[in-house]
């Protein structure tokens, strides 16, 4: 049996090193703007692609591009650009969903992973998609039992995809969900002309909404502003039941995250994914890895439709549910190897000694340390302010302009509903 | 069309461009989506750092706000 693939996103370099650092076997990221995070700021460009290979080369992950917004006819060129370039630089696989991709990949002999945004729910969806695809994503809206039944099909006819094997079948695991069901969702379009099909959802799911009766003017008490807002999926606690599924890649979202919460995020589902095949994999590690990952941004978490529920759940929280959250400090000035000190300009705020530190750098990835003792330019201190330089151990290299982040504790009013 | 006095200036910051089509819809004479890379281009346009501009009459300032107004990324100015 093939051990379950975990799957990292990436928005930029940083989140890329952070992601190789959790401990991802495979990452995706995308290019230009045909991608479904096109609004975001946060997109490699054409140019980047070899750098992309030779690192993950280095590192042996594998490398998928995400080219599955819906396309037009005056994308063709740039969607074909993108699927000749990635293969002249050993881009693993291209995930698509618009037929143009699909074809075009496939007739460069490109590996093509079926994005979610094609909604797989059934067994001979696969059939007909494993003429062109190896790894095939499910409808995030299906449950285990459906999954598994998808997935002893292609064991017992032998869905095979172009490569020769069995066609493989993704998950998402862990991250934001759509109110709607995943690609069909027209709120952002019709409220903003922004199409979520283009990548350029507003997100008006996530705001807070009145029920008005128009007939009387009355509003509806609701109990929950969030009305439309899911809470983010986590499969960490029932992880052994996504792989007993038959699930062999396990995709974790946020192409729009910072390098931290990848590398929390993504190192906890790694010793997740190592405990269940080594049998360690157990409710006590179970609920400590559910406490790590929500000192990153969360909205809450549930565990989707996977377990069958009836119906979503909704936050009942504007933005994030995190219990840490980052303070930008400044920048790195040196480094200096031998004795292990970074040096770093105070642009704002204050560091002291003891605070819990982050340092983040598109080579450097996510470094997180505790500042022991702290030094200025007379010796040693017990806090540094804004504009003064100051230095403190850490292991690992930092490079000039990595950024400097104090971690802090935030008051969360409920505690997280599991 | 470069005609008479021209003092309306149409912007468009075309780096952020996610090629929806909404410009050349509701300003066909002034936008057209390039093969090339699949972003609209400001016909007759300007660059400087980035940012595209041209000098147009005022009888393409309504199709053109209508284009502005239905940008998605907001990346199109049209400054009277």
């Amino acid at each position: 049996m093939k051990k379950l693939e975990l799957m990292a996103p990436a928005g930029n370099f940083e989140c890329f090193m952070a992601a190789i650092q959790g401990g991802a076997d495979s990452i995706y990221f995308g290019i230009e703007q045909l991608n479904m995070r096109a609004r975001a700021t946060m997109n490699f460009t054409l140019d980047d692609l070899s750098e992309i290979a030779r690192i993950a080369n280095e590192h042996n992950v594998r490398t998928y591009i995400t080219l599955n917004t819906i396309i037009y006819d005056h994308d063709i060129s740039l969607m074909k650009r993108i699927v000749d370039e990635a293969k002249n630089c050993g881009i693993t696989a291209i995930i698509a969903s618009d037929q143009a991709v699909i074809s075009y990949a496939s007739s460069q002999k490109m590996e093509v992973h079926i994005s979610t945004q094609l909604n797989i729910t059934n067994a001979e969806t696969v059939r007909f998609y494993s003429h062109f695809a190896d790894v095939m994503v499910l409808s995030r809206e299906l449950s285990l039992t459906q999954v598994k039944k998808i997935s002893d099909e292609i064991k017992r006819d032998e869905i095979k995809g172009p490569s020769g094997n069995l066609v493989e079948l993704e998950l998402f695991g862990h991250g934001a969900l759509c109110m709607a069901v995943s690609g069909k969702c027209f709120l952002s379009l019709h409220t903003a002309n922004a199409s979520a099909n283009r990548g350029a959802c507003v997100q008006n799911c996530r705001r807070s909404y009145k029920v008005i009766d128009l007939e009387d003017g009355h509003e509806l008490e609701i109990d929950n502003e969030y009305i439309m807002s899911p809470k983010d999926l986590c499969t960490i606690d029932f992880l052994d039941q996504v792989i007993e599924a038959g699930v062999e890649v396990l995709k974790i979202e946020g192409r729009g995250k910072a390098a931290d919460y990848v590398k929390t995020v993504v190192s906890n589902y790694r010793e997740a994914i190592d405990s269940y095949y080594e049998g360690s994999y157990t409710k006590e590690k179970t609920e400590q890895w559910m406490e790590n990952i929500k000192t990153v941004y969360n909205r809450g978490f549930w565990g989707g439709y996977y377990l069958g529920q009836e119906l979503g759940e909704w936050t009942d929280a504007p933005g994030s549910k995190a219990t840490q959250k980052k303070i930008f400090l400044g920048r790195g000035s040196n480094y200096f190897s031998k004795i292990g000190v970074a040096e770093f300009k105070i642009e704002t705020h204050s560091l002291s000694v003891g605070d819990k530190v982050l340092i983040t750098g598109p080579t450097t990835g996510v470094i997180e340390t505790e500042v022991l003792e702290l030094h200025g330019a007379n010796g040693p201190i017990s806090s540094a302010k804004k504009g003064e330089m100051c230095s403190f151990q850490v292991s690992e290299v930092v490079r000039p302009s990595d950024k400097l982040y104090k971690l802090v504790a935030t008051e969360v009013k409920d505690a997280v509903h599991v | 069309m470069s005609k008479g006095k021209a003092n309306v200036t149409i912007i468009h910051q075309r780096d952020k461009c996610i090629g929806c089509h909404y410009c050349v819809e509701f300003a066909p004479e002034r936008w057209r989506m390039s093969k090339k890379d699949g972003k609209s281009v400001l016909l007759g346009g300007k660059e400087k750092k980035g940012f595209w501009t041209v000098k147009v009459q005022p009888s393409e300032i309504e199709e053109n706000k209508k284009a502005a107004n239905a940008c998605p990324v907001n990346i199109i100015q049209v400054r009277e």
